[in-house]
């Protein structure tokens, strides 16, 4: 494995900050390998027409990208729990802001969890998440 | 909203009312990891030994029916509250995946906005081998009050 060990990590360690693409065409192509082509998600009219803000960013997507940022912090690493809390909306082609802290340690599964947080262009939690993750198969 | 959330959870928790399958394909796989930003080769490259879903993948997967029959809910009054995957096997090209959908729990909350039912529908996944791979919680959350 490329990435961190457990024993490198501490309580409170941060990862390394994210932003994620949430541009429409990137959008479009999520919703169409997850089967989730929806005009509140593909296109700001129809999404407005529907009272949104815009196209919105999916919240599976949302979750997608914390698994992401965890991924490219600890390459090789196991996801084995991702929970995700949908807040507000996140509108496309805006910029966001993904970040991660580690908020717990367990010795004897070797695991660590994880908050995370995905904040839209006012700085608003819009998604929030936890994690466990394991370092090492 | 006039809901007897007791008779509800005798009615439907527990109950599983859909079963559906649905068949792994690389192209998708490496489309909705690269939308969500991932860049290890394991996720986005279908040439690599490990090659699997991202963990969050079976999120995707819809039965053919959302609730149970009969299941009193107004779409004008429920909005999705989040989503949990707890993941124990990977899912790869070619798997053919089975998902198993029942309401898990369902309970009441009064925050700010007034009453609140949470219904948990849980959908457990398992592979051609009949290998659990993951369980996926969707929180939908209903107003009970006055809108």
């Amino acid at each position: 494995m490329a990435g961190l060990s457990y024993d490198d990590v501490d309580f409170g360690d941060e990862l390394p900050e994210f932003s994620p693409d949430i541009n429409l065409p990137t959008i479009c192509k999520f919703t169409d390998a997850a089967g989730m082509s929806f005009g509140r998600f593909n296109d700001h009219e129809e999404a407005r027409k529907a009272g949104l803000p815009g196209a919105i960013v999916p919240g599976i997507m949302s979750q997608g990208i914390f698994a992401a940022m965890i991924h490219a912090w600890a390459p090789g690493s196991t996801i084995r729990k991702l929970d995700t809390i949908f807040r507000a909306s996140l509108v496309a082609d805006t910029v966001s802001l993904c970040r991660g802290v580690v908020t717990d340690r367990d010795d004897d599964e070797r695991t660590l969890e994880l908050d995370l947080t995905l904040s839209n262009a006012d700085g608003d939690t819009a998604v929030l998440g936890t994690a466990i993750v394991s370092l090492e198969d | 909203m006039d809901i007897d959330v007791k008779e509800l959870k005798e009615k439907h928790v527990g109950f599983e009312f859909d079963q559906s399958r649905f068949e792994i394909v690389p192209e998708k796989l490496v489309a909705y990891a690269e939308a969500c930003g991932e860049t290890e080769p394991r996720f986005i490259d279908p040439a690599d030994p490990d090659f699997r879903a991202v963990p969050n993948y079976p999120a995707s997967f819809h039965g053919q029916k959302n609730l149970p029959d009969g299941f009193p809910l107004s779409r004008r009054r429920s909005f999705d509250g989040g989503k949990m995957v707890e993941s124990f096997a990977a899912i790869r090209s070619g798997d053919v995946i089975t998902g198993r959908s029942h309401i898990h729990e369902i309970y009441e909350k009064t925050g700010r906005s007034g009453p609140m039912m949470f219904v948990v529908h849980r959908m457990e996944f398992s592979n051609q081998k009949d290998e659990p791979v993951a369980i996926v919680d969707w929180r939908l959350v209903v107003r009970l009050g006055e809108m």
